[in-house]
């Protein structure tokens, strides 16, 4: 937590970037950031699967690290870069993520409650790292805090692994 | 003219050429999916919106002695606070009446409903929740379904004799004299427990007042039209005057049925006049969610030396829990649905539902016929082991074909068991593995075979129909809408539906779409059940589909001024047989409605199936199509630590007719996920009426690590049947009905052990490979 909150009666003011937007927000000490962002924001695309850290649903992107918003208190977020599903684009079908097309078109999707988290776990995932080689197994590794009943994992696996070999392409011919 | 033609006609070695079907179609819903957007029950807020949270209680079985909310009722921000004492005593439940609102006497499992709370805040409900003061009165109580069968066992109904919640009986043939005459006898006891479907939207309803005194309710549901008949007997109210909406539902698997926080918070929207949201959390959803019933099976079979099925004899003790959901029919699905899967001639079973101090147990995807398949398909593979048979040529001698009547009166109209049979053991080289030498060295592969049956809608499920209904609106801008009272709840059903109805009338998939169920406008659909949706729902939609083009064609021929034979519609453009360009439907709509008023065109469509009750033979036809699937997997056991790793898997599906390839790819992946990790380590484990491991902690669902190491391969085969839609079954339960007799046969296969207790835990390997 960096240092520069103010401690007011028992509430504290938080300053963070959330979707490249800055906030700064008074908050309840015991409150957590998934509230904060679904209730406060009203950002509903993190979901609540488990409250306990054990299901990814609640997944953001904090500081470049996919983290369950669930158990991470909004203070730690003073300060902080972060990222939900609702600032991975646009929203409208021609200005989505290449990762959010990809699991569309590749079937990764059912029911779909878990996957903004899924998604934001991945994009971590492939963010740290960008530039290499990325097998199967690192990916099932990359998304196993993340759990899904409808799909069996595998078509999220392929559009990952897919979006990974695509990003290999194209640094290729950068490069 | 190119992709002019779009007639299905039906005959023997004519292909049948779609512009929908058959392709790999992304859902129609996933753009506010993968953006976050899609609303669910829990994403709802409302204007002066109340929080509900339920008391639960602490004891399996204990006599509610007083209840103090004095305290509660201090707390800043609640609004009101209900117990037995506030509501009516009526009884009523989905198929015994034994649920009440909120009991006044005892409570009857660890987790059961004692009080209820609505407030303005989470934490004041939360708050309020923990200061309720309840004097409880502790009773014997019992958790075993046996025990609880014994003479003497704590009551759970003390105006009942006994725990028994329901029995079932068939007997067709004469059993004792085919066993009498079998060669091979083979009689083994198997056990499957108890798992929890972990949709990762928990249990969630809404409610809000509506106008004229109705009430609306926004439910994660897969039954928005039963539970709107259920709830109004619940809340005492005309059904009318209930308002069912289901928006985006993140998965139900067969737990999202009637529900008591559902009533819960209908009962507080109405005492406080303001909306009321009530969600589980995910402890509670586990304590006092609607779990697998656990089954004892006891099976005997009768087979020739050859091989023929002549006797199979079974009984059956399956867990009911503490108020009764589903679980009686689920029991007699496990009693006699695999009958129908086999040419069986004398079949004989008992069923025993039987209450317990536990949580209550209910629909579990495969309903019943899922622990049957277990016992009955690791049965075979025993006899095969200790007979020398094949296992593939074994289920190919005995199972049945096209055009068979099974010993129930069950009509296998469509079957493709067979070529499913071939084709799984064909691109599993399972012959050639069979043979293979096992390998040296502590790890050892092993494969193993499964086949399974089910039903696309279950006559007996809601006795006073089966069937669907369906209405494809057509707008002035060209856009079709299919209303329909089926569930989507996360399977891609929407999706099947719109493609169903592009296809019958000849409309580009991208402009038409499936409505949310919302009871106000959508038909009565019974739900998502017994696999129903894609060859009942589906059927319906077709009907309203077709129904609809003869309108169009109609108006089109009176607009155009053409001929009605002269007129095709394929893919969102009419064509005219004297005419070289075609005419978007978009823009004939458009001069159609403007001649009628704008109106839209509406077709409707009823689809009643030629299905009948059972008699009390518990014959008669019960379902319009029958799914057929064969299931291989290969895995690899590690006799030093004896975890099991699955490797790769093969699943051929007789589908009738693949409607969306990418989605019942999905639903066979996710099915069979699902039943390996059943199979391999999901547990709900009881002690002393308490769930031990209520979280996602200690109750290990599959990870994306625990999928195949190689890949799940899934193959369809059309048998195109005569009543599915363009000859759809259903596929959503067959994905994992043989799915743990499969990997238990490859276990067997690879190190010898028979596991006859679901889960096949390290520990049941190990303790297999010391006896030897």
């Amino acid at each position: 937590m960096s240092g520069n909150n103010n401690e007011q009666g028992g509430r504290l003011t938080i300053n963070f970037r959330l979707n490249e937007k800055e906030y700064s927000l008074e908050i309840d000490p015991g409150e957590r950031l998934l509230d904060l962002i679904r209730n406060r924001l009203g950002l509903i695309g993190a979901k609540e699967g488990c409250g306990m850290g054990e299901c990814g649903a609640c997944t953001v992107i904090m500081n470049g690290q996919a983290v369950n918003s669930c158990i991470i208190p909004a203070a730690r977020a003073d300060g902080a870069e972060i990222l939900t599903v609702e600032g991975l684009s646009g929203g409208m079908e021609n200005d989505l993520h290449p990762l959010q097309k990809i699991f569309l078109e590749k079937g990764a999707v059912q029911c779909g409650y878990c996957t903004p988290g899924m998604l934001l776990s991945a994009k971590a995932f492939l963010d740290k790292n960008r530039g290499r080689e990325i097998r199967r197994e690192q990916i099932k590794e990359g998304i196993s805090g993340n759990l899904c009943r409808c799909t069996g994992y595998q078509k999220i696996i392929e559009a990952i692994y897919c979006y990974a070999r695509e990003a290999e392409r194209a640094e290729e011919r950068k490069g | 003219m190119p992709g002019k033609r779009n007639v299905l006609k039906k005959g023997k070695g004519e292909i049948m050429k779609f512009s929908n079907l058959g392709k790999e179609t992304p859902i129609l819903d996933g753009l506010e999916k993968v953006t976050g957007r899609a609303r669910y029950v829990p994403d709802l807020k409302m204007e002066g919106m109340l929080y509900g949270k339920v008391l639960r209680s602490p004891y399996p079985h204990a006599r509610l002695v007083n209840i103090d909310t004095t305290k509660a009722a201090r707390v800043p921000g609640v609004k009101d606070i209900i117990t037995g004492k506030d509501v009516s005593q009526h009884r009523f439940g989905p198929m015994v009446p034994d649920w009440v609102i909120l009991p006044d006497d005892k409570v009857r499992f660890h987790g059961d409903e004692v009080a209820a709370v609505a407030a303005s805040s989470e934490e004041a409900a939360a708050e309020a929740v923990a200061l309720i003061e309840v004097e409880y009165e502790e009773l014997p109580a019992v958790y075993d379904p046996e025990l609880a069968l014994e003479e003497g066992a704590p009551l759970l109904y003390e105006e009942k004799d006994n725990n028994i919640a329901a029995t079932f009986n068939v007997h067709s043939g004469d059993v004792d004299e085919a066993l009498a005459g079998s060669d091979i006898i083979f009689e083994e006891t198997y056990k499957t427990n108890q798992v929890y479907q972990a949709y990762m939207e928990p249990m969630a309803a809404v409610a809000v007042p509506g106008d004229y005194e109705r009430l609306i309710m926004w439910l994660s549901t897969q039954i928005p039209s039963m539970s709107r008949l259920r709830y109004a007997e619940a809340l005492q109210m005309c059904a009318e005057d209930l308002r069912i909406i289901k928006p985006h539902v993140g998965g139900g698997f067969g737990a999202k049925f009637e529900y008591k926080s559902h009533i819960l918070a209908a009962v507080l929207t109405r005492r406080t006049g303001l909306p009321v949201r009530m969600v589980n959390n995910r402890e509670e959803d586990f304590r006092a969610g609607n779990p697998r019933v656990p089954m004892k099976i006891w099976v005997k079979l009768g087979l020739s030396r050859d091989g023929t099925f002549l006797a199979k004899d079974t009984r059956i003790i399956a867990g009911n829990g503490a108020r009764t959901v589903y679980a009686p029919a689920i029991t007699s699905t496990a009693c006699y649905r695999i009958d129908s899967l086999y040419k069986f001639k004398n079949v004989r079973s008992t069923g025993y539902t039987v209450y317990t101090n536990t949580i209550p147990t209910s629909c579990f995807r495969g309903f019943g016929n899922a622990q049957m398949h277990f016992a009955m398909e690791s049965a075979l593979d025993t006899i095969c082991h200790q007979y020398d048979m094949d296992p593939i040529k074994l289920r190919q001698h005995n199972g049945v074909t096209p055009g068979f009547t099974s010993i129930h009166g069950w009509e296998i109209k469509s079957c493709a068991l067979e070529e499913c049979l071939d084709k799984a053991a064909q691109e599993s080289n399972w012959y050639e593995k069979k043979k293979a030498p096992k390998q040296k060295g502590p790890v050892k592969k092993g494969i193993g075979v499964a086949i399974c049956n089910h039903v696309s809608g279950n006559r007996p499920f809601f006795k006073p129909f089966d069937g669907s209904s369906a209405l494809v609106r057509l707008t002035p801008e060209g856009k079709a809408i299919v209303f329909t009272g089926e569930a989507d709840i996360g399977q891609g059903m929407n999706t099947a539906f719109a493609l169903i109805a592009a296809e019958a009338v000849g409309l580009n998939v991208k402009n038409v779409r499936t409505a949310a169920v919302d009871t106000d406008i959508s038909p009565f659909g019974l739900g998502s059940f017994a696999t129903r949706g894609s060859t009942i729902g589906g059927r319906a939609v077709y009907e309203a589909a077709v129904n609809l083009k003869k309108q169009l064609l109609e108006h089109i021929s009176r607009v155009y001024e053409k001929e009605t034979d002269q007129i095709t519609i394929n893919n969102g453009n009419i064509y005219f047989d004297d005419q070289e360009k075609p005419v978007p439907v978009a823009e004939a709509m458009q001069t159609i409605s403007y001649t009628l008023g704008g109106t839209s065109l509406v077709g409707q469509g009823v689809f009643v199936p030629d299905t009948v009750l059972p008699d009390e033979n518990k014959y008669g036809n019960v379902s319009p199509a029958y799914p057929f699937g064969c299931h291989i997997a290969e895995v690899e056991v590690d006799t030093e630590t004896g975890r099991t790793r699955l490797l790769n898997y093969w699943a051929a599906h007789d589908v009738g007719r693949v409607i969306n390839r990418q989605t019942l790819e999905g639903q066979v992946e996710g099915g069979v996920i699902m039943g390996a990790g059943w199979a391999l380590g999901e547990d709900m484990v009881i002690n002393d009426g308490v769930l031990l491991n209520p979280n996602f902690h200690d109750y290990c669902l599959p990870t994306a690590m625990d999928i195949p190491e190689g890949h799940i391969y899934s193959y369809f085969l059309e048998s195109e049947d005569p009543n599915g839609p363009f000859g759809a079954k259903g596929i959503g339960e067959p994905s994992l009905n043989p799915v743990p007799a499969a990997i238990a046969n490859a276990v067997f296969d690879a190190v010898g052990v028979r596991v006859k207790t679901l889960p096949i835990t390290p520990e049941k390997i190990l303790e297999g490979l010391e006896s030897g």
